[in-house]
């Protein structure tokens, strides 16, 4: 069963020699199993996982279908999203203007009822936290990584967005606003970045390839490499 | 920073000192996938709302000590008890049965096993 | 800061208060129970970002109930120095979310509606 490797399946390789900030959302988290055994927490999930399907509240099938549709659908598709925004203007501004409809052109059906897509500029940089739980844009992005969960990601990005930034090696000059969105309630977010120069002429499927899940997210901003 | 005087919930710590950020994506565990398709699953069946499944999470005591999934999964465990979709003795009684699967020595420490004592 | 066209979609908002632009305040409240305003922008003053619509009341939703009537959603938008008293970042920096039109009043400010 793959786990979160799917940067590894993109066409565009990421080499180490891209730099650092690069390098911690190229690779893909190979999901970390302890050696030991279950937890409570485990054996707890587990056992209501059978209980609900022995009432017939849920199937097997339907568990297995949601893994694989997180494991292999949903994250690419924000990348191939994104990548169409910066080859067609007319769908960018489709997208900022109503982000689920835009997604529909495309075949992909989001189950939040909103996606807002803010766009970054020379003049502004977004940045997406949900503060209250972990509230993502899973069928667009797949699941969040563990930092975005994190205690620590969602107490400071709202009140030092620039500071974190830096943590993950972006630093932004004073002269660029920074726009946190604490997506608090019905609204899912995804960040339009900046396309690169270097990346002329690139195909959608190249530049997917550069739009990873952190810069969707707004912690770094991709690059051509 | 949050003014600590007024109430509000574990969850609600935007604003709150706190560390360096772990900016690796450590992924998920087998099970935590398991987890979140189940919880997706049951939401998408409308059996619960996402909106109680933060309301239980937000009401564990031991929220600010547990992991991501350890939340959602004690949340989940809030309300299958609350809708009345299965019993503590149930769940304890599986619980039992999986430790068993998995050979798991029956004297670990268990959070349900001890409220069943109670 | 506005995008103009760019106003993601929202389902109606009939009877919605307050209009894009307007200035308004967090009500600086402390319920028990489930609520999605986060404690840290109680009492906060800011202004409408752009109307979400009508969504079914999450505080309803938690407990069970079908979160009808609807309430009027808004985006907010605020400048991070008037959020935190020690903000260090540049003065032009923002922060915004939603916010439901019970929890906000108009800002007393003058120009407030």
């Amino acid at each position: 069963m793959s786990s979160f490797d799917h940067y590894a399946k993109r066409p565009h390789e990421h080499g180490h020699s891209h730099g650092h900030d690069h390098g911690h959302d190229a690779h893909a988290p190979a999901g970390e199993e302890p050696g030991g055994p279950p937890s409570e927490y485990e054996i707890m999930s587990r056992a209501m996982q059978e209980l609900m399907e022995a009432r017939g509240l849920v199937t097997a099938e339907q568990i297995q279908r949601r893994i694989e549709l997180f494991d292999e659908e949903f994250p690419y598709r924000g990348g191939r999203v994104v990548a169409r925004a910066w080859t067609d203007p007319a769908f960018k501004h489709r997208l900022l203007a109503d982000g689920r409809a835009a997604c529909l052109e495309m075949g992909i059906e989001l189950e939040a009822e909103r996606l807002i897509a803010v766009e970054n500029t020379p003049e502004v940089h977004n940045v997406i936290v949900c503060t209250l739980c972990s509230c993502y844009p899973r069928a667009l992005l797949g699941m969040p990584p563990t930092w975005y969960k994190s205690r620590n990601y969602r107490s400071r990005v709202v009140f030092e967005p620039r500071a974190v930034l830096r943590e993950f090696g972006t630093t932004l000059p004073d002269s660029v606003i920074v726009r946190v969105h604490d997506s608090n309630a019905d609204m899912r977010y995804v960040v339009v970045p900046m396309r690169p120069k270097g990346t002329e002429g690139w195909s959608e499927e190249r530049l997917a390839g550069i739009l990873t899940r952190d810069t969707l997210v707004g912690v770094t901003v991709p690059k051509a490499g | 920073m949050t003014t600590p005087s007024h109430p509000h919930g574990p969850h609600d710590i935007g604003g709150e000192p706190a560390g360096p950020i772990d900016t690796t994506d450590h992924g998920m565990q087998f099970w935590e996938k398991q987890a979140n398709a189940l919880r997706g699953a049951l939401t998408l069946a409308g059996i619960v709302k996402t909106d109680e499944l933060r309301r239980a999470a937000e009401s564990l005591p031991e929220y600010g000590r547990l992991a991501y999934f350890e939340i959602t999964t004690s949340a989940l465990r809030t309300l299958l008890l609350e809708k009345g979709l299965m019993t503590e003795a149930e769940l304890e009684a599986k619980m039992d049965e999986i430790r068993r699967r998995f050979n798991v020595p029956d004297e670990m420490e268990s959070p349900v096993k001890q409220k069943g004592k109670r | 800061m506005r995008n103009e066209g760019a106003r993601s979609t929202y389902t109606p908002a009939p009877g919605h208060r307050f209009n894009v632009g307007d200035r308004v305040k967090v009500k600086r409240l402390f319920p028990p129970g489930h609520r999605r305003t986060p404690a840290y922008i109680r009492g906060k003053r800011g202004e409408i970002e752009r109307i979400c619509g009508a969504f079914p009341n999450p505080e309803e939703l938690a407990y069970g109930f079908d979160g009808e009537p609807r309430k009027i959603l808004y985006r907010v938008r605020f400048a991070q120095r008037h959020v935190w008293p020690e903000y260090r970042g540049p003065e032009r920096d923002v922060i915004e979310m939603e916010i439901f039109e019970h929890w906000l009043e108009p800002d007393g400010q003058p120009g407030a509606p």
